[in-house]
């Protein structure tokens, strides 16, 4: 059981935070410009052109990742520790 | 291991991450992150003291992020909060990661912060991936790989017997 939210939580918070930041990223660029999600503006300081996908979106899909992982986090605290929970692979300070 | 020179994205990839100098540089990452926060904490104490005025404002400002009116709500009313707690836990945060004690509780701190600057600083026009980005991944590193048990202080925590006793410290440690 463990094994399985282990790996729902690690493939929602990359998949949403890949989401946010490389699949709108790409759809945006696609789009034309701007390249970035702010808007455009010519030297008079008018917006000529505003982002397709707006910044509160991408950085929503981010920071619903970010949450996953921290759910995640709160879920380990709450439930007792797996069997195989020994720290391995770990160098002590010296 | 199917490892063929010929095409080496063929077969199987390892990368132990006990190997001296993949631990090397998790704690030199670690370390490096730390001072990055002690600075911004400890040079705020020294001009401001206890009583960082711009933080309230700053978020106060922070209308259409994706937080909603959170942000603005903190800096309109917490203020009593966020004017010593700004300087006081960049500062401890700072000094967990490069002590390399409480390492992820205080890198969890981190994440906090840079989240509330990386939406609230806005800086999108070279794209979403800007340095306050970075510096949350940083954090969230620290925290997945663990880095206080690398030539850190939460090396010989965890060996004390209380944390033996109650070992899902090691979820705040480490």
């Amino acid at each position: 059981m463990t094994d399985i939210i282990d790996k729902a939580a690690r493939a929602l918070s990359a998949g949403l935070m890949l989401f946010g930041i490389a699949v709108l990223g790409l759809i945006e660029t696609l789009a034309g410009q701007p390249f970035a999600p702010a808007p455009m503006t010519n030297e008079a300081g008018d917006v000529v052109a505003t982002p397709l996908v707006s910044p509160e979106i991408r950085t929503g899909f981010v920071l619903a990742g970010i949450a996953v992982l921290g759910l995640y986090a709160a879920y380990r605290l709450v439930t007792p520790m797996p069997d195989d929970s020994d720290v391995r692979h770990e160098t002590m300070a010296d | 291991m199917s490892y063929q020179s010929s095409n080496p994205l063929v077969g199987e990839v390892e990368f132990a991450l006990d190997g001296p100098w993949a631990t090397y540089w998790i704690a030199f990452l670690r370390v490096v992150t730390g001072w990055w926060f002690f600075h911004s904490g400890f040079t705020k104490i020294l001009t401001d003291g206890f009583a960082y005025g711009y933080g309230p404002a700053y978020m106060q400002q922070m209308s259409g992020t994706v937080l909603g009116g959170i942000p603005v709500w903190m800096g309109n009313n917490l203020a009593w909060l966020i004017e010593p707690g700004v300087p006081l836990f960049e500062t401890l945060i700072g000094l967990a990661l490069i002590a390399g004690a409480l390492t992820r509780f205080a890198a969890f701190g981190g994440v906090i912060f840079m989240s509330l600057f990386w939406i609230g600083n806005a800086g999108f026009g070279h794209g979403v991936v800007n340095s306050d980005l970075m510096g949350l991944l940083l954090f969230m590193t620290v925290i997945v790989l663990a880095a206080g048990r690398y030539y850190g202080l939460d090396a010989l925590i965890e060996q004390t017997a209380l944390v033996k006793q109650h070992p899902k410290l090691r979820y705040l440690l480490g």
